[in-house]
């Protein structure tokens, strides 16, 4: 696709290292664990035994000498005992009630990781046990009988014209029910987090995460400190996909309580049992698509169930609901649409953000049921969905119209012509194998929404400072201060590509130091695959203004009143003709000014409209959009499925850095292609039955596929460069793609994630009689 | 507790040679991470499985989270991710994992790279089959490992004579 401007562009669109990737390989980047805190003490958490108790009391054991280490308990936190996140329903440390195994019950610290671990084993509670409520399995039989003594933590319809019209219009009605369990997000780093008092009463926060400004705004309540009292810095970030979103509140908030008793700076580094067992996952769904289609494959009406289980508190679920009831529906054409998102609480680990945030399991049911009901129609997948798909102008679930243009439906069809997926089809096996194995090809095709849900972006008001000033090195430039944080995905990179770009200077004036709460605006959460298209934009705006002040700086000070421009890495005067570069014109103006703080606000369209408690109107600001094609092989013998290859097409946006941008999606079909096959993790005697990377299974690189991938640039309108998001893209559609070319292989649909050898057996058996075999 | 005797070691860590002494059973990643202040070298798993904390020992890969500081004998020749820049070959890799964009979060790469180093060592002329097989004991969450292989693919054409064998 032509991208008419990109000649205004010099770094922008160009695959440029990765600036923080020096001191990356060489082993220097500064990453939780890796910097030096000076007399640390190390916290630890004591935790309930139980999944649902009530505790009556904590024992001391009185053989061991509690003076050589800090205890915290709730009456030691000096604010409320609450996590201020949606629903404030979480303590900090369990008073009372406890909701999940694991729930934190007190707190140690210690001088050395071994005696905080000591002191922990010496706390002992005694609690009264309650009936606990543990799996989605139970949630969901219950929720089918009338959701009795179900503790419902959100719910949210879409409603849109008349669904029993639109399946008294149908020829036919096809239903289906689908799975997910849980998925670990297995960062390669461990969290990690450093709490250090401050003379001022106030404390320092640095560590792995996502969000600085969730956790200083979050822990004020906890701690009855203003928000300039608690500072929060980004180290390095070694991995995260949504589990340093909200989860480091609570081991900051552990840190800074420990630190703010005990006086001293408190680390918390969980080791990898710690860290599967007691972190957040991905939301297990059920999802019921009821899809009413004409004989000509029309769709008249779709009408979806979404139940997440939320775990033990409310915390983000209502959002992962939200986006996950936006996804059920999204990328075909259909007048009557009635969508019932749930989320019941389980005495579990609360889940939470984990990349895609909702729409991988949406989309999950969406896609195998659209092969569902291109099946009973007699089509194929892809004429079903090609028939189906929006295009310009058509109207979403939630009556957004798609009004400017986007990659769908030509995803889709540049992707089924670079699979040959037509000829693919001819090589499915339906359940007869060749050789020894089940061929088979599956095909989806999703949207996903960019930025926040709904009206998030407006209520954000998202901010981005340039500082004009001296560098590290001692040379002018300009440093990005923002919140949006590097994690691998490469924040850090296009940031100064943007904003050279906007200033129209060289790139290597331009710094992004890490995130830190004391010199950073709130330009939002790193989340939801906003960052190079929202902060990016309210960055290059930033830019445009900094370079407009520099102008009219050297015209009056250097070019005697000459209109100047400032492109190149140069000014020019109009006029004169005469040129001075960046660093002079930049040292000049901090020697009679000293530094130069530009700010910018990202704005929305005013033509947007959303309705929050209808969930009518525009529902995100922007799509990107993807489709998926996967080749599949089972082992007749062992029935050990090998993905071969996958062909993608992505549509999102402006690339900003096509080597970063592959990269994010390489990446995330791998994590996709774990989600879908392999990664498997459940609940047992309220704990997850995998604790360690022995148990709980990703790809390696042994495992991957062959990858053709290919961008079709669509670039959004309302802010330059143009990007849309890209990284949890790759999460969405792989797992139906999968489980469309399983059907297509074996003749029999698995509904249930991840599509292990066991279930494809179990499937097996049930669809052919005893005794008959492949 | 008692005060344990300690073990002493000289070892020549990335061409230098150092003396250290730490209690018996303490492992090698935490006498290279903190005694040794040497913290490229991470900790991912602590049960061999993710192979964040690979170093070479005498030429040989192993995982620093599962080995016995005081099962590396005296006057062994230890790299870590640190050394790497020491050596032709070292810097070849690190640039080429650069080149390539082979880095996301970076977390999982010191004990990628020794393990790149360590094989194209001793086979300067690879496949895509034998690179997976080299660093199947590598996990990254990140890159889904394309350019990871591209990065090695990249080194291996341009391999220094002068790095063939172990030292």
């Amino acid at each position: 696709m032509a991208v008419q401007d990109r000649v205004a562009y010099r770094n922008v669109g160009q695959g440029i290292e990765r600036l923080d990737g020096d001191e990356k390989v060489r082993g220097l980047a500064q990453y939780a664990d890796d910097i030096p805190v000076p007399d640390a003490w190390y916290g630890e958490v004591v935790r309930s035994p139980v999944a649902h108790g009530r505790l009556i009391r904590l024992h001391f054991d009185p053989a061991f000498d509690f003076n050589r280490v800090c205890v915290v308990t709730p009456p030691d936190i000096p604010g409320q005992n609450i996590v201020d996140l949606m629903g404030r329903d979480m303590p900090f440390i369990a008073d009372g009630e406890i909701q999940y195994r694991g729930e934190p019950l007190a707190l140690v610290a210690a001088p050395t990781r071994a005696l905080a671990r000591e002191a922990a084993a010496h706390i002992k509670p005694e609690i009264e046990n309650l009936p606990a409520l543990l799996t989605l399995r139970e949630v969901i039989s219950r929720y089918l009988d009338g959701a009795k003594d179900l503790k419902e933590l959100a719910a949210q319809t879409i409603v849109k014209g008349d669904i029993e019209q639109g399946f008294a219009a149908a020829d036919r009605i096809i239903e289906g029910e689908y799975w997910a369990g849980h998925q670990e997000q297995l960062y390669i780093e461990p969290q990690g987090m450093v709490a250090i008092p401050e003379p001022d009463g106030g404390v320092f926060i640095q560590g792995s995460l996502q969000c600085p400004y969730y956790i200083a705004p979050e822990l004020m309540i906890t701690l009855d400190l203003p928000l300039e009292k608690i500072r929060v810095k980004q180290t390095a970030v070694g991995g995260a996909f949504g589990g340093k979103e909200e989860f480091p509140t609570l081991i900051a908030g552990y840190c800074a309580l420990l630190a703010l008793k005990c006086g001293k700076p408190v680390k918390i580094i969980y080791d990898r049992h710690q860290d599967i067992l007691f972190t957040t996952k991905r939301h297990p769904v059920w999802t019921r698509q009821r899809t009413g289609v004409k004989n000509d494959g029309t769709i008249t009406a779709m009408q979806v169930d979404f139940v997440l289980d939320g775990g033990a508190y409310t915390t983000l679920s209502p959002v992962v609901m939200y986006r996950g009831i936006l996804h059920t529906t999204l990328g075909y054409r259909c007048p009557h649409v009635s969508v019932n998102g749930k989320v019941y609480r389980t005495n579990t680990f609360p889940n939470g953000a984990f990349r895609g945030f909702g729409a991988p399991q949406a989309i999950w049911g969406l896609e195998s049921h659209m092969d569902e009901v291109a099946a009973a129609l007699g089509m194929s997948p892809e004429a079903f969905r090609l028939k189906n798909a929006l295009h310009l102008g058509d109207t979403t679930a939630t009556g957004q119209v798609i009004a400017e243009p986007m990659g769908t439906p030509d995803v889709l069809e540049n992707n089924l012509a670079r699979s040959r997926f037509a000829a693919l089809l001819r090589g499915n096996s339906h359940g007869i194998a060749r050789d020894g194995k089940y061929h088979g090809v599956g095909l989806a095709f999703f949207g996903h929404g960019s930025g926040f849900t709904g009206d998030g972006e407006s209520r954000l008001k998202s901010k981005a400072a340039l500082d004009l000033e001296y560098l590290e090195d001692g040379r002018a430039g300009v440093n990005i201060r923002i919140s949006s944080t590097e994690m691998g995905q490469g924040t850090m990179t296009i940031m100064p590509q943007i904003a050279a770009d906007g200033l129209r200077i060289a790139i290597d004036q331009v710094r992004m130091p890490f995130p830190d709460t004391k010199y950073a605006p709130d330009s939002g959460p790193t989340v939801a695959s906003r960052t190079a298209m929202v902060v990016g934009g309210t960055v290059f705006g930033a830019a445009e203004k900094l370079r407009k002040a520099l102008e009219t700086f050297a015209a009056t000070a250097l070019f005697g009143g000459e209109e100047v421009e400032l492109d190149d890495n140069r000014f020019t005067g109009k006029l004169s003709g005469t040129t001075r570069g960046f660093q002079e014109v930049a040292s000049a103006y901090l020697k009679q000014h000293g530094p130069l703080r530009v700010y910018n606000q990202f704005k929305l369209p005013e033509t947007l409209r959303w309705n929050q408690k209808t969930f009518e109107g525009d529902s995100y600001p922007s799509y990107s959009w993807g489709c998926n094609i996967a080749e599949v092989e089972i082992d007749a013998l062992t029935l050990e499925l090998t993905v071969k290859k996958v062909t993608a097409c992505f549509d999102i946006g402006r690339l900003i850095n096509p080597v970063l941008a592959m990269g994010q999606v390489e990446g995330g079909l791998v994590q996709a292609l774990g989600y879908a096959v392999m990664e498997k993790i459940d609940i047992k005697d309220g704990l997850y039955d995998a604790s360690r990377m022995q148990t709980y299974v990703v790809p390696t690189v042994r495992d991957i596929p062959v990858f053709d991938i290919a961008f079709i640039e669509y670039p959004y309108g309302h802010a330059a460069p143009g990007a849309k998001g890209v990284g949890e893209m790759p999460m969405d559609g792989l797992a139906p793609a999968i489980a469309n070319a399983v059907k297509a292989a074996l003749g029999v649909r698995i509904n249930d994630l991840p599509i292990t050898p066991e279930k494809i057996l179990k499937a097996l058996s049930a669809h052919q009689p005893a005794g008959a075999s492949a | 507790m008692t005060t344990m005797k300690k073990i002493q070691r000289t070892w020549k860590i990335n061409g230098e040679s150092r003396t250290v002494q730490f209690p018996p059973a303490r492992r090698l990643l935490d006498v290279l991470r903190e005694d040794l202040d040497l913290k490229g070298t991470k900790e991912g798993c602590g049960e061999g499985e993710c192979g964040a904390c690979t170093v070479m020992i005498n030429g040989e890969l192993a995982v620093s989270c599962l080995l016995a500081a005081g099962q590396v004998r005296d006057g062994a020749e230890i790299l870590t991710v640190e050394g790497l820049e020491k050596t032709p070959g070292g810097r070849l890799i690190q640039r080429s994992y650069l080149e390539k964009g082979a880095a996301q979060c970076g977390f999982c790469i010191p004990g990628m790279l020794v393990s790149s180093y360590a094989f194209l060592r001793r086979h300067p002329v690879v496949n895509e089959e034998s690179i997976k097989d080299a660093h199947a004991g590598n996990i990254c969450r990140c890159t889904g490992y394309v350019k990871i292989i591209e990065a090695v693919q990249a080194a291996a054409e341009r391999w220094p004579a002068d790095e063939g064998k172990p030292s």
